[in-house]
């Protein structure tokens, strides 16, 4: 029994301790958001928080979470989630900047980018390289994503929508 | 076996097939108006037609609603895999039918034969007839709906879904349903058509000052008559095409309420999970396991050996792929000959050895190529080789399928619903109409996802075991046992005249797919060109992989180009144009290119440029790389494109495709490659299967040219094929070393 | 000039793939361990070996590849997620410039060597309660070693630089 609080919520699971929180959360919890791109910790899709910091939850047992916060691209998420501001401003930078092709590897890159600008507000681009490098999006969106967190940070002026 | 047409009995069929295709319309429960196109009465009925209502009118395709509430949903019959398909195909429908653009939904067309997209097939099976008089458009229509219904044509790929599905019957639709709208109030109000305005989904009267919804409407539109080919609207009569609106998929993909394959949870089923292997050796099998701690672990339900792969049911996926890792299974001696990548070249070698200098399949052939050779003043050759490559999509494959009481539901996110529901059909021994494929959105398809044996992989465990299961590929299963672009070798030579220009222009090489003109340099004005295909067999099984041939001839012919260009002491740029100047089209793409990467300034100490220039899937491209080689190895500083696609229907949209196309091309070149161990594949996942990453990735500029009114080119692919050439080429420009193989870092490690 | 839109890339290749669907085998051996709902047998570790390798620094490398998402041993000393490893060998624990440690690892007194970072890879949270080092432990003793190995040549001091 893994018991530790979820997006804001105390939760309770009941699975191996070895499994991974990616997978708990998924299948047990049915929270999808989080992805699974490889299961080795190379990709960044499966970022989560923990107690605030970005893990790869594909590679981080069920039992880490005993007792600590987690929180979820759900629980960082707009009117359903715990209003994180940060947050809000990123996705909005992510839709003026229309920055999602596929979308799959996008919740793990706005895990990495509210990390980010949580610890950094206003990151250069050296900043962004590092805090984004282990984030793999095979559509590439890269330049699209800088440019959002450039704008989320204030440093960039967002792109309108043609009317 | 590259055989489109259907079995011999249909073909008879078909050559009696004379029935015209019209539009039909046809009222929705509740009031709304559902329209489509139709085929008269006696042919195939599909689930569609009860709902509809109409004498004597079957409906086969359809791809607008409005609803009571006045809201207009778009019934997109191509997927969703991040080229922006589903909203801009609706962004056209909307702007025919005037409607409110904020109040239009998109929604996936059901897996139903009713959704072939004939444009699509029909682009592929005859392009002559994409223009055709108004008077036998419908004929034609209606002949290649049942085409595309053969051959379940419910795809999307090959940069089509803008220029022909949408062009074609997403605004016929809207322009369609908007005068049967115009038609109903008419009629209501007393008033003559032409007299009614509309605007923002509102039917106005000015004279009068009526207005109405559309809602109001909907359910009279129905019956009125219908233009079966109504004018569509100028480019300057457009409100939303052209126009970079949101796309109405990006804010579900930004919070994690988006669906994809992979998330699929059918309501009210409780899921097992299953993972699999299959044989590391293409064609090879299982020929024992031993699952004895696989039984004993956690989670783990059932352990099946299906002969060509095994799988591991469990309550979570990954009590299914800790199991089965641990299943030791021996796998039958695999009888091809090639167990390494070098084993692989020296058969492509020993096929165009064969071929000798003028042998092997004629691709192309102008003027006389040999007889140029001996008359030129240099001749230059060169042999360039490409690996093998895989999609890797960030969603691995998966599938989740259940079969109860001689039905089947399948989800998975795929570019052939209507293929993995007759694969699934044949493989279960069904009838198609007992199939379901719910398809979500794709992870990225790549070409990855136009395979339906994935699925019948699953739909046989669930039948097998009984219950629902959701299978999902690990990355390295992904990676290592799944379908590729093919590797390949090409030996071309180019004899030049005394001013260095090009007269004679031969390449052979031994992988040809489609599209069946990528391996030949038609934009160039080349006097002899010959270009043969030395078949040779691939060890790993072939898919259709982003731009398909066009990956690695791009790669050939403008490296190629390149080595002739320098030869000749020109510059490369200018060297291209010399040879374009026939084609106004292509020389505006190249001078807009070269003034937006300022080709001809100044470059910082260390750095070059690079720049090619291929027209693929209708849409030209010239590219031009910029790289850094000051600490010895190549650093990409910035990368410029230019395109021309005819008409850009949402220049946003379209730029994104592009800059990714560039990354999916310059990932391939600088990292991509799949070696072979005793004929199995070495790479497994992003660790060594590497990606290129942000902090690789160069700064990209896209600038488009709308060079006539209509889209005649995609957006998906076409980035792709110019990037590795011009960053080869920028290598050389910096350093003088040529490279001929790719991919590219490991030859400066 | 008119130029002709060619459609391609799936078509054909669609084709082949429905036309090759063959014989669809019968299951070969189904092994039923229990039904969903029973109860569940004990729970047994698989564990990851590394492949024998001769040259331990390369083992090493390629061990070590799963740990790039967070780590690098860069010489230009710049961190992510994880802190930058270069020349982690003979460094104090949580000292490194630019990265933000955990409060356990700032305060914590070891200076990495073979046998520290044998124990901290095996079960990094327990050997330093509260480290932030969720991720990446490594169980198996070979591939630590390999590990441990290749991080000791990343250094300006390394044997043979």
């Amino acid at each position: 029994m893994a018991n530790f609080v979820l997006n804001g919520q105390a939760v309770s699971i009941d699975a191996d301790p070895n499994m991974p929180l990616l997978w708990a959360v998924r299948e047990k919890m049915g929270l999808t958001g989080t992805k699974f791109g490889c299961g080795i910790a190379q990709c960044g899709a499966c970022t989560m928080h923990l107690d605030g910091d970005p893990i790869r939850s594909c590679s981080t047992p069920l039992s880490m979470a005993e007792g600590r916060e987690v929180t979820t691209i759900e629980g960082v998420s707009g009117e359903a989630g715990n209003g994180d501001g940060l947050a809000s401003a990123i996705q909005a930078a992510w839709i003026s900047e229309q920055v999602p092709q596929c979308g799959y590897c996008q919740s793990g890159q706005i895990m990495s980018a509210t990390a980010l600008l949580r610890d950094n507000p206003a990151p250069s681009d050296d900043d962004i390289d590092a805090a984004m490098r282990g984030n793999i999006c095979r559509c590439g969106t890269y330049t699209r994503i800088r440019r959002a967190i450039k704008v989320a940070s204030g440093q960039a002026t967002p792109r309108e929508e043609e009317a | 076996m590259n055989d489109l047409s259907p079995d011999k009995k249909e073909r008879s069929k078909l050559a009696k097939w004379s029935r015209r295709g019209f539009i039909g319309a046809g009222v929705l429960a509740g009031g709304g108006l559902l329209i489509g196109i139709g085929v008269r009465p006696g042919n195939p009925v599909s689930a569609l037609s009860p709902k509809v209502a109409g004498a004597g009118e079957n409906l086969v395709n359809s791809w607008v609603k409005i609803g009571a509430d006045n809201i207009v949903t778009a019934i997109v019959p191509h997927c969703e895999m991040g080229q922006g398909a589903h909203s801009v195909l609706a962004q056209m429908l909307a702007d025919e039918l005037d409607a409110d653009w904020d109040k239009v939904r998109v929604q996936q067309a059901p897996t139903d034969g009713s959704y072939v997209v004939t444009d699509t097939a029909r682009m592929f099976v005859a392009p002559f007839t994409m223009n055709a008089a108004d008077w036998i458009e419908p004929t034609w229509n209606g002949l290649f709906t049942q085409i595309a219904r053969m051959a379940d044509a419910m795809i999307t790929g090959g940069s089509s879904s803008i220029r022909t599905t949408g062009q074609h019957s997403m605004r016929i639709a809207g322009a369609a349903a908007r005068g049967m709208l115009v038609g109903a109030a008419a009629q209501s109000w007393d008033v003559p058509a032409d007299e009614i305005t509309t605007e923002n989904s509102t039917l106005i009267h000015k004279a009068s000052g009526k207005s109405a919804p559309y809602a109001e409407f909907a359910s009279a539109a129905a019956h009125q008559p219908m233009d079966q080919t109504p004018r569509l609207k100028t480019p300057d009569q457009y409100r939303l095409m052209g126009k970079s609106k949101a796309r109405t998929d990006i804010p579900a993909k930004i919070n994690g309420t988006a669906e994809f394959g992979i998330d699929s949870v059918p309501e009210g089923l409780d899921l097992s999970y299953a993972a699999l292997v299959r044989p590391p050796v293409p064609g090879t099998k299982v020929v024992s396991m031993n699952a004895e701690q696989a039984k004993t672990m956690s989670g783990v339900l059932q352990i099946l050996n299906m002969d060509n792969f095994v799988a591991v049911l469990a309550d979570s996926y990954w009590q299914a792929q800790q199991a089965i890792n641990t299943v030791q299974i021996e796998w039958s001696r695999s009888e091809s000959p090639i167990l390494t990548m070098d084993d692989q070249y020296a058969a492509f070698a020993a096929a165009l050895d064969e071929a000798g200098e003028a042998g092997g399949d004629e691709a192309a052939k102008k003027g006389d190529a040999q007889g140029a050779f001996a008359s030129a003043a240099k001749t230059i050759e060169a042999e360039y080789r490409v690996p093998f490559l895989a999609h890797a999509p960030m969603e691995p494959i998966n599938c989740t399928a259940h079969v109860k009481d001689g039905k089947c539901d399948i989800w998975a996110s795929t570019q052939v619903p209507l293929m993995a529901r007759s694969g699934v059909a044949e493989t279960l021994g069904l009838s198609a109409d007992d199939v379901m494929v719910h398809h979500p959105y794709l992870g990225g398809g790549f070409g990855r996802r136009l395979g339906a044996d994935e699925m019948s992989m699953a739909a046989r465990v669930a039948a097998a075991t009984g219950y629902p299961v959701k299978m999902i590929w690990s990355r390295e299963e992904d990676t290592q046992k799944a379908l590729y672009r093919c590797a390949d070798l090409a030996r071309m030579r180019a004899g030049l005249d005394e001013s260095g220009k090009l007269v004679a222009f031969d390449h052979a090489f031994t992988q040809r797919h489609d599209p069946a003109e990528a391996c030949v340099p038609a934009m160039y004005d080349i006097a002899n060109t010959s270009v043969r295909v030395a078949p040779a067999e691939l060890h790993l099984p072939f898919q259709a992989w982003r731009s398909v041939d066009h990956s690695q001839q791009g790669f050939f012919i403008e490296s190629f180009i390149d080595e002739a260009a320098h030869e000749a002491g020109a510059d490369p740029l200018e060297y291209r144009m010399e040879m374009l100047k026939g084609s106004a089209h292509h020389v505006a793409v190249l001078k807009k290119l070269a003034e937006i990467s300022d080709w001809n300034g100044e470059t910082a100490a260390g750095h070059a440029k690079g720049v090619a220039m291929v027209e693929s899937f209708g849409t030209i491209v010239g590219e031009v790389i910029e790289v850094d080689m000051t600490s010895g190895k190549p650093r990409l500083v910035n990368a410029w494109a230019v395109c021309d696609a005819g008409y850009v229907m949402n220049p946003d949209g379209f730029k994104n495709q592009i800059e990714g196309g560039i990354v999916f091309g310059l990932t391939a070149a600088m990292y991509g490659e799949l070696e072979l161990e005793d004929g199995a594949i070495k790479q497994s996942n992003f660790h060594d299967y590497k990606m290129l990453r942000m902090d690789e990735t160069p700064n990209i500029e896209v600038a488009l040219i709308n060079s006539g009114d209509v889209p005649v080119g995609g957006a998906g692919e076409p980035g792709l094929p110019p990037a590795a050439p011009a960053f080869t080429n920028a290598i050389f420009a910096a350093t003088g070393k040529r490279l001929r193989t790719l991919p590219v870092a490991k030859q400066f490690a | 000039m008119h130029r002709k839109a060619i459609f391609a890339g799936g078509l054909l290749t669609i084709s082949v793939t429905a036309c090759g669907s063959a014989e669809q085998p019968e299951v070969v051996e189904q092994i039923v361990v229990r039904e969903p709902g029973s109860p569940q047998v004990v729970a047994s570790e698989a564990s990851a070996t590394v492949a024998g390798a001769v040259d331990l620094v390369a083992a090493g490398e390629d061990a070590f590849q799963s740990c790039t998402g967070c780590h690098s041993v860069n010489p230009d000393g710049r961190s992510a997620s994880g802190p930058n490893l270069y020349g982690v060998m003979g460094r104090e624990a949580g000292s490194l410039d630019g990265y933000s440690y955990s409060d356990a690892f700032a305060a914590s007194e070891i200076v990495w060597d073979e046998a520290s970072l044998d124990g901290f890879l095996a079960d990094p949270t327990g050997y330093i309660p509260g480290s932030e080092m969720m991720a990446g432990a490594v169980p198996d003793g070979e591939a630590r070693k390999a590990i441990i190995a290749y991080l000791s040549a990343q250094t300006d001091n390394a044997p043979g630089q």
